[in-house]
């Protein structure tokens, strides 16, 4: 029990010094989450609003494929990428492997089936008068969808905090495509996994303080904004 | 009528859901600045055919032509003029005052709204001061559909189309509506279709009424129907069978028919039984409710046959001679070779 609290004492001590190993995986975490999280959520939002307001032929196959994706392992996603970017993979020639752009290209395919299935589930259960009313109001085609997505913003908003908090936690893509690199392309997790295994859990618990911390700054802003 | 006194004009209306058909209108014309009701029951149609005036829908077969144009939904020439108020309104998740003002923002009508709104507001008896920044889960459900009426009058409508507008709101809220919808057409000239069982109400405002029963329409107003099933007594003769042990009785169906009607200028009203005859139906019943019809000054009443109910129109001298009431034990009358099918 002693080294947990000797642990979180000096974690403080880690983050109000400005340790640089520290501070430097705290900044790519949030780089990279950031960036992943602007690319799903403009890929996302769109294609879940098509296939929860839309009825067309493979709807449901379609559908069926998105939830699947939901279930991807990321080592697996971390795996493909790896092979994507790799230098021997089709796009090796641009240099993406064992960096942050690399790391968000693979944290993007792991939340955009999350924003769009949720989104898509949350366009589903619109209430079906919605339209009604809207065309009645002399709403035209656009302002229909931009008014459905406004009446559904907490469903989406819900989608974009379940899939930052996916991104924000996992090792598997950030370890295999990143490689770990220290003041390169060492986020939070992967830090945390080897400060732990060095037996550094002091390092270890400080990078957990600041992820439970993003995730509660992130949720009280939601909250807030609910609130308006 | 003449086509420039016509909002509307439906020819060979077919719509389907799936491959259920649910209105079957051969033609219906709307004048401008009058009062429609649409009486029938539920299921009938009354919904999907204001749907379809709405514009909110396109029929599966058919035009609708709107002073004269054939429109469709989202065209410049029915946006913002035509709106419908349903049953249960949807408030979009915003305050009361953005609910009543989205009509006018989404066509960049926004000069002088805070005025524009309060009028709206007080002409559905609601203060402005007290709900202009309220929620819209923080209302009742009389207050909810006064929202709703606001925000569709604050369009000036050329049409306002209402869908059971007062079956779920408490008395006050259905008076200030009823009241709105009247004042639409004194001051703004609104075309009013409306589909109510309020009948008392519908008979006193609308210039015209119109049954609906399975997608069909009669336009002589509420007709009575005589619904499956029959059997067949003889080559002749189909009957009815009432709960109660009465019959009617039917000239046999036509081909690719399934319901009867009596229409109501073929039935008649006595105290004493006539002499048995074969074409002749009789049947026992009780006045359930006499209403004054204002237009035309007849009385229609309607007469309970056990759990069926017949309506009839009567002139008030008949009444007096018969000392007619609602409650009084009556022998309704009509010939068999007066029902029709279809």
């Amino acid at each position: 029990m002693d080294f947990i609290v000797a642990g979180f004492i000096k974690a403080i001590e880690l983050l109000i010094s400005g340790d640089s190993s520290t501070w430097t995986a705290i900044f790519a975490t949030l780089k990279v989450s950031t960036c992943s999280m602007v690319l799903s959520i403009g890929a996302g939002l769109p294609c879940g609003f098509l296939l929860g307001y839309f009825d067309f032929r493979g709807k449901k196959a379609l559908r069926t494929f998105v939830d699947t994706m939901l279930a991807l392992p990321t080592v697996f996603i971390g795996l493909a990428v790896y092979a994507f970017i790799s230098h021997q993979g089709p796009l090796g020639e641009f240099n993406l492997l064992f960096t942050l752009t690399g790391i968000a290209i693979g944290q993007t395919i792991l939340a955009l089936p999350i924003v769009t299935a949720i989104t898509a589930s949350t366009i589903e259960n619109i209430d079906h008068d919605l339209k009604l009313t809207l065309v009645t109001l002399g709403a035209g085609k656009r302002n229909i969808i931009t008014t459905c997505l406004w009446e559904v913003r907490y469903g989406i908003l819900a989608a974009a905090v379940t899939a930052y908090g996916r991104v924000l936690t996992e090792v598997g893509i950030s370890m295999m495509v990143g490689g770990n690199i220290k003041y390169h392309t060492r986020t939070i997790t992967t830090a945390i996994a080897l400060e732990t295994n060095k037996g550094l859990f002091a390092n270890g618990i400080a990078l957990g303080l600041v992820l439970i911390f993003i995730a509660f700054i992130v949720n009280l802003s939601l909250s807030f904004l609910r609130k308006q | 009528m003449t086509i420039r006194e016509l909002a509307y004009h439906l020819k060979d209306i077919c719509h389907y859901y799936g491959n259920t058909k649910v209105l079957d209108i051969d033609e219906l014309k709307i004048k401008k600045r009058s009062i429609t009701a649409l009486i029938g029951p539920n299921g009938s149609g009354k919904s999907t055919l204001l749907k379809l005036l709405a514009f909110a829908q396109k029929p599966t077969q058919g035009q609708i032509l709107y002073k004269g144009r054939k429109e469709y939904p989202f065209s410049s020439g029915i946006r913002s003029k035509i709106t419908l108020l349903t049953q249960k309104p949807y408030l979009l998740k915003r305050t009361i005052f953005e609910n009543i003002a989205y009509g006018l923002k989404i066509r960049k009508d926004t000069d002088n709204l805070e005025k524009r709104v309060k009028e709206a507001l007080l002409n559905v008896g609601l203060d402005y001061e007290k709900f202009e920044n309220r929620k819209w889960h923080e209302l009742s459900g009389g207050e909810a559909q006064r929202v709703a009426m606001a925000a569709r009058l604050i369009l000036k409508p050329e049409v306002l189309l209402l869908d059971e507008p007062v079956a779920s709101v408490d008395t006050k809220s259905a008076k200030l509506i009823r009241r709105a919808s009247l004042n639409a057409r004194q001051e703004l000239g609104t075309t009013l279709v409306i589909a109510s069982h309020d009948l008392q109400w519908l008979y006193s405002i609308s210039d015209r009424q119109i049954s609906m029963f399975k997608g069909q329409l009669f336009s002589t107003g509420i007709e009575n129907i005589i619904t499956q099933p029959f059997e067949k007594q003889n080559s002749k003769t189909h009957i009815k069978r009432l709960d109660d042990g009465q019959i009617i009785k039917l000239p046999p169906p036509a081909p690719k028919t399934c319901n009867a009607i009596i229409r109501k200028k073929k039935v008649f009203i006595g105290l004493e039984q006539q002499e048995e005859s074969a074409s002749l139906n009789q049947l026992y019943g009780q006045i359930a409710s006499m209403l004054f019809e204002k237009k035309t000054g007849l009385i229609m009443t309607t007469v309970t046959v056990h759990d069926t109910s017949f309506v009839l129109r009567l002139n008030p001298d008949e009444i007096t001679n018969l000392e007619l009431h609602p409650g009084k034990k009556v022998i309704l009358k009509f010939d068999i070779h007066d029902i029709e099918w279809i």
